[in-house]
């Protein structure tokens, strides 16, 4: 293997490394092991999700579309599809309404208080997603902390049903996703610089302005990187989904465990999984387009 | 990571042929797969010391459910990730078709002749029995005579429901369609009433969630095992079991030796040792509450029979007619029970 060279003081290559092109293809050499593994452990079993896809059959044996067929020909799977996307950008909103006032308070807050903000922020990554879908159940339940208190103040006569809903499911991502949205927010936010909103209330700018059209825009990447992590997460998030929700709302991740686990009908399964890279790619991608476009009317 | 498993595949593949002979005779390991949660207790617990003891094995087990089992078997077409499986009927019918199971040699299981007739073919030992019927909490609701109860106040609206992923819960909805006037093929009548039903009743949950459900309040019936309903009342839990008018169910988990298993001497000693005296009698305390399937292992007492001859007379399904039907069965109760 080619070693790198260390540029000489001045700048130049020196001779003894055959010039720039060397060092070019070195670098080049450098990024593929990362570049093998990442072909070998991501896209060559993609591509055989691809290939499993097109066998009509369970034991994989006859090629066809059938199985394509099967699922694009029946409503419900569009029901699901909508279902599971829907799940995602509720969680999405939700997790902007909680997120982006946290977000501000943070920015505000002492350097104290600011790791004490950024220490509950991350404590729910410390915990298993199981332990915590488990927690929401104690939560949300009939007889839970919830249900229990209203009941006690009388703001109820008999108890909400929350979990088994969609609501519930959305309140309880919102805590499990929040981490996703808040990092990448925070970590934009507190690179902008604090003259500018001093600059633009001495221009007469009220704080709400400010907010709106300062603060928002300037904050645009780190709130769209936040809704796409929260929206490819959420949509995927299988044990809460079941947990949770149950399994009368049904999502794509549960469609695809019961093909490939307990049905065994690997070439359904690898429909399902496309249709579901397909449609979060669709709705990221669509993000990311809205994103770049708020970030070019702060820039323009 | 590499378990010590891998790296003696991994050494028997680089060494070649000189290595074999000395790890085939090893005493070393055995891997076997279990259901994680109180199986993978249990076993740690009582199995692998046991196995340890007697035949100076050391019993590696790998937590996953019976279709995880199936799946990576499968998928490692002819070097299975373990040496032996445990499987309720339904996978266990898949897997033989699949071509993933060695026969069993009878004569290299000593216990054999301490479990009753049927409990040992050409596949498998059966080292537990399963027993399903109605739980339900004292405290909120009457007891229900059967499954038809299930279906009317004050039950119903306190029902939590599990589909057919799992064993207990498809053979719990044929039970109930046979109650309707369905049958093991035709499970319409459960789905029919249960559509009637379905806005008053309380969970259709995840069959891993149902105790936790249980347990919350959620719901204060459903449909379960017994060890479940010993598990949970050890956890100071309101609840009973109940043995439906038409019966309650069994079935077997058997342990089966995987085709092309590494360690397949170490695995025969391994299944001996599960169906032994004193494994079986210490499986069935709490906090594990087993079902003993040896015959000189006394039966407990919470249990909704005397003695194991007595389970002959329990319900039990012909997986070979049900595995075919099972998938269109799931993909129906999706569509039926969607919101």
């Amino acid at each position: 293997m080619r070693t790198m060279t260390p540029p000489s003081p001045d700048g130049a290559a020196s001779p003894a490394d055959g010039g720039g092109k060397r060092s070019v293809l070195a670098e080049w050499q450098l990024a593929l092991p990362l570049a093998l593994a990442f072909a070998s452990i991501f896209l060559a079993p993609l591509l055989m999700l691809v290939g499993v896809s097109f066998f009509n059959d369970e034991k994989i044996t006859q090629p066809g579309f059938g199985q394509w067929a099967k699922f694009l020909g029946d409503p419900f799977s569009y029901k699901v599809i909508a279902d599971t996307m829907l799940l995602g950008l509720k969680t999405v909103c939700a997790t902007i309404v909680i997120g982006y006032p946290l977000a501000l308070i943070y920015l505000d807050a002492s350097p104290r208080l600011q790791k004490v903000l950024i220490f509950i922020i991350v404590m729910p990554l410390l915990l298993s997603v199981v332990v915590r879908t488990f927690a929401w159940i104690v939560v949300l339940g009939r007889e839970g902390v919830v249900n229990t208190l209203l009941l006690q103040l009388g703001i109820i006569s008999e108890p909400l049903r929350l979990l088994q809903t969609e609501l519930g499911l959305v309140i309880s991502l919102t805590q499990i996703e929040m981490p996703l949205m808040l990092l990448p927010l925070i970590s934009v936010m507190s690179r902008l610089d604090p003259n500018l909103r001093d600059a633009s209330s001495a221009l007469g700018a009220s704080r709400w302005r400010t907010l709106f059209k300062v603060i928002v825009p300037l904050s645009m990447p780190g709130l769209v990187a936040g809704c796409l992590l929260v929206f490819a997460s959420s949509t995927t998030a299988f044990i809460s989904q079941t947990v949770i929700g149950g399994v009368r709302l049904i999502y794509l991740p549960l469609l695809i465990w019961q093909q490939s686990l307990v049905v065994f009908n690997w070439p359904f399964a690898a429909v399902v999984s496309l249709t579901l890279l397909v449609s979060v790619l669709t709705v990221v991608s669509a993000l990311s387009y809205l994103g770049r476009r708020s970030g070019g009317y702060v820039h323009g | 990571m590499f378990s010590r498993r891998r790296l003696l595949a991994g050494a028997t593949a680089l060494g070649g042929a000189a290595f074999l002979p000395s790890i085939a005779h090893a005493k070393g390991s055995v891997a076997a797969a279990i259901y994680p949660g109180t199986w993978e207790e249990a076993f740690r617990a009582i199995v692998a010391p046991a196995l340890k003891k007697k035949d100076s094995v050391d019993l590696e087990l790998q937590p996953l459910f019976a279709v995880d089992q199936v799946a990576k078997a499968k998928a490692a077409r002819g070097a299975p990730p373990f040496d032996a499986f445990v499987l309720d009927p339904g996978p266990r019918i898949t897997a033989i078709q699949d071509g993933l199971f060695d026969k069993i040699d009878i004569k290299k299981i000593s216990n054999a002749s301490k479990l009753p007739a049927g409990l040992v073919d050409e596949w498998g030992v059966g080292v537990n029995a399963q027993v399903v019927g109605i739980a339900y909490n004292p405290k909120k609701v009457p007891a229900p005579k059967g499954w038809k109860d299930l279906f009317s106040e004050p039950w119903v609206s306190r029902l939590g429901l599990t589909g057919f992923q799992t064993t207990f819960g498809t053979v719990s909805l044929i039970e109930i369609a046979k109650v309707f006037g369905g049958s093991e093929t035709n499970i319409e009548p459960a789905l029919v009433e249960l559509k009637k039903v379905l806005p008053k009743i309380a969970a259709v949950g995840q069959p891993a969630a149902m105790p936790s459900l249980f347990q919350q309040g959620q719901c204060d019936v459903m449909y379960t095992n017994t060890q479940t309903v010993a598990t949970l009342k050890g956890r100071g839990v309101d609840i009973e079991f109940v043995k439906p008018e038409t019966g309650a169910i069994t079935f077997l988990t058997t342990l089966h030796i995987a085709k092309g298993a590494t360690d397949v001497e170490n695995a025969y000693k391994y299944i001996d040792i599960v169906a032994g005296k004193e494994v079986q009698e210490a499986l069935t305390k709490p906090p594990y509450n087993f079902i003993p399937v040896n015959k000189d292992v006394p039966v407990p007492s919470y249990l909704p029979m005397k003695s194991l001859d007595e389970m002959s007379s329990f319900v039990r399904h012909d997986w070979a007619k049900i595995n075919p039907l099972r998938a269109g069965w799931i993909e129906k109760f999706n569509k039926e029970m969607a919101k």
